[in-house]
């Protein structure tokens, strides 16, 4: 029954216009707009957004390119993923048709389970299309043949892919709790800003939220540099506990 | 009455039994003491008006509510009678449902929708690409086969989470409202399906507003009003709808002032 949940909710992932448009921002978009920036910022020009964006830039070539790609992915990844999140799993209790996923011989816990790992491989899926199409991107912007240096730098942007697609699992909890996806629309929208808030008092390593961000290069290389590996496996951590709440209310409450 | 499992083998025990089953909502009792059964072989409808109790008591039936009191039991063949609350997952395999708004979505097309249905309840694939083709020709719906269910008229909507809610044959099928948004030639093809389903065997319930349409099809008519089975009306009776509102105004009329009223609840009140 479980393989039948993960069929179904495949079908309905590949086909959702709001997974697939997701798909396209982080795919596309991220590695576009990284090519764009460093292009610029990488350049001689004094224009006002040369000169916002170079501080952005750490180190040179391919690291600084794709270690704006993995700033760019840090907000976009929480901001994607977690809008398909809230959607997949609150949309049967927006459009009233919960029901219809209830009394069946594959359990609302298979079904929900399924929802959230394929969300999981999504957001993977997309951290590697953003490298992948970010290689050729860079090759247009005039970087020359990836070095070693651009592995490195890509490996950080996939584990940064990971890191904020496990930190949107937990609004899956209020979605299901809250009964629709807008609730947890809602949720993501005040981490962003609670987030934002807690990085400027300076607690950002310590809130899981911040973390991937500010490691990622978002605050400057200090305090990329200052985030530990305790800081970067709390998201791991956060993602765990909000899918296991997740699966355990649908196979707990009542489902209505 | 009895509120206990009764044992496997049992010949002529009723698919679904409900038993003083009672729920609230806040203040509001949305189910109060109903006891009702449906047996195999038989199409048991409930009529009532809006909100008087129907998809509730349908959605306690299936498990997807908790009784506040009483039970629902389900026995299906080969398997021991067992509460649908917490029922184990193996059991809806012999169930199929449509309450409320139809299993579907925009995105996929008919086939695909119920080819996923079938899935899962329980099919291989195989045997869902077959049933699903097999149902979208009975239900009539083969011109829309592979077109998006974002397309279809609300009247072929609820015919697609009819075949959703069959494609796997359920010994126990519960309808609500299976006809509302039917034109006259889509309740002709439900009714003959529904007929059909009888046949094999399956045990049907029911709800609708149509008494009609019941008349013609229903083994058994229990009326629900305020979540109470007021009675039954006989299928075959003259002047379903003026037997209907009697027994409803009888209901809403002070039961201290009128103790005929009350006795005549009482009389009709076989399911009681």
């Amino acid at each position: 029954m479980t393989r039948a949940a993960w069929e179904v909710e495949l079908l309905k992932l590949r086909r959702s216009p709001v997974a697939r448009t997701s798909a396209l921002v982080l795919v596309l978009g991220t590695a576009g707009l990284s090519a764009g920036f460093t292009a610029v910022g990488l350049g001689d020009g004094e224009s006002q957004m040369a000169v916002k964006v170079r501080p952005m830039l750490q180190g040179e070539g391919w690291a600084a390119y794709l270690g704006m790609l993995g700033q760019i992915l840090s907000v976009a990844m929480l901001l994607c993923v977690g809008v398909v999140v809230c959607w997949v799993v609150g949309r049967e209790f927006t459009d009233g048709t919960i029901g219809s996923l209830l009394a069946l011989p594959t359990p609302p816990r298979a079904v929900v389970a399924a929802k959230l790992g394929l969300v999981v491989l999504g957001g993977v899926a997309c951290s590697v299309g953003a490298v992948v199409v970010a290689l050729p991107f860079g090759a247009v912007i005039g970087l020359g043949p990836p070095d070693l240096e651009a592995l490195r730098a890509a490996g950080r942007v996939l584990v940064i892919g990971l890191l904020t697609t496990a930190l949107a699992l937990p609004l899956a909890a209020v979605a299901s709790v809250r009964r629709g996806y807008l609730p947890g629309v809602g949720a993501l929208l005040g981490l962003v800003v609670v987030t934002q808030v807690v990085t400027v008092a300076g607690a950002g390593g310590w809130f899981p939220w911040a973390a991937p961000g500010l490691w990622s290069g978002m605050g400057g290389a200090e305090a990329a540099a200052a985030v530990t590996t305790v800081q970067l496996l709390l998201p791991l951590l956060v993602g765990l506990a909000g899918a296991a709440a997740t699966v355990g209310w649908w196979a707990k409450a009542e489902l209505r | 009455m009895t509120t206990t499992a009764r044992p496997l083998g049992s010949t002529d025990a009723p698919v679904l039994r409900l038993s003083a089953l009672r729920r609230s909502f806040g203040p509001e009792r949305a189910v109060d003491g109903v006891d009702l059964t449906v047996r195999a072989g038989e199409i048991h409808a409930l009529v009532g008006l809006n909100g008087a109790g129907k998809t509730t008591l349908m959605r306690l039936a299936l498990g997807m509510l908790r009784p506040d009191a009483g039970q629902a039991w389900v026995h299906l063949p080969g398997r021991p009678e067992v509460p649908a609350w917490r029922a184990p997952a193996s059991l809806w395999a012999g169930v199929g449902h449509l309450v409320e708004t139809p299993f579907g979505y925009p995105e996929l097309t008919v086939l695909e929708t119920v080819t996923a249905a079938a899935r899962l309840r329980g099919l291989t694939p195989a045997e869902a690409r077959r049933g699903a083709e097999h149902m979208v020709t009975e239900l009539d719906l083969t011109h829309w086969a592979r077109r998006r269910t974002s397309t279809l008229s609300q009247g072929n909507r609820q015919r697609l989470g009819l075949a959703c809610a069959s494609v796997h044959r359920p010994t126990l099928l519960v309808l609500d409202e299976p006809s509302t948004a039917l034109d006259p030639a889509g309740v002709l093809v439900v009714r003959r399906w529904l007929r059909a389903a009888r046949e094999r065997g399956s045990a049907v319930l029911v709800s609708s507003h149509h008494l009609d349409e019941v008349a013609r099809l229903a083994d058994r008519i229990t009326v629900i009003h305020r979540g109470q089975a007021l009675g039954m009306l006989a299928p075959g009776g003259v002047d379903l709808e003026r037997q209907f509102f009697a027994m409803v105004y009888a209901a809403e009329g002070p039961a201290d002032a009128d103790a005929d009223a009350g006795a005549d609840r009482v009389a009709l009140g076989e399911v009681r």
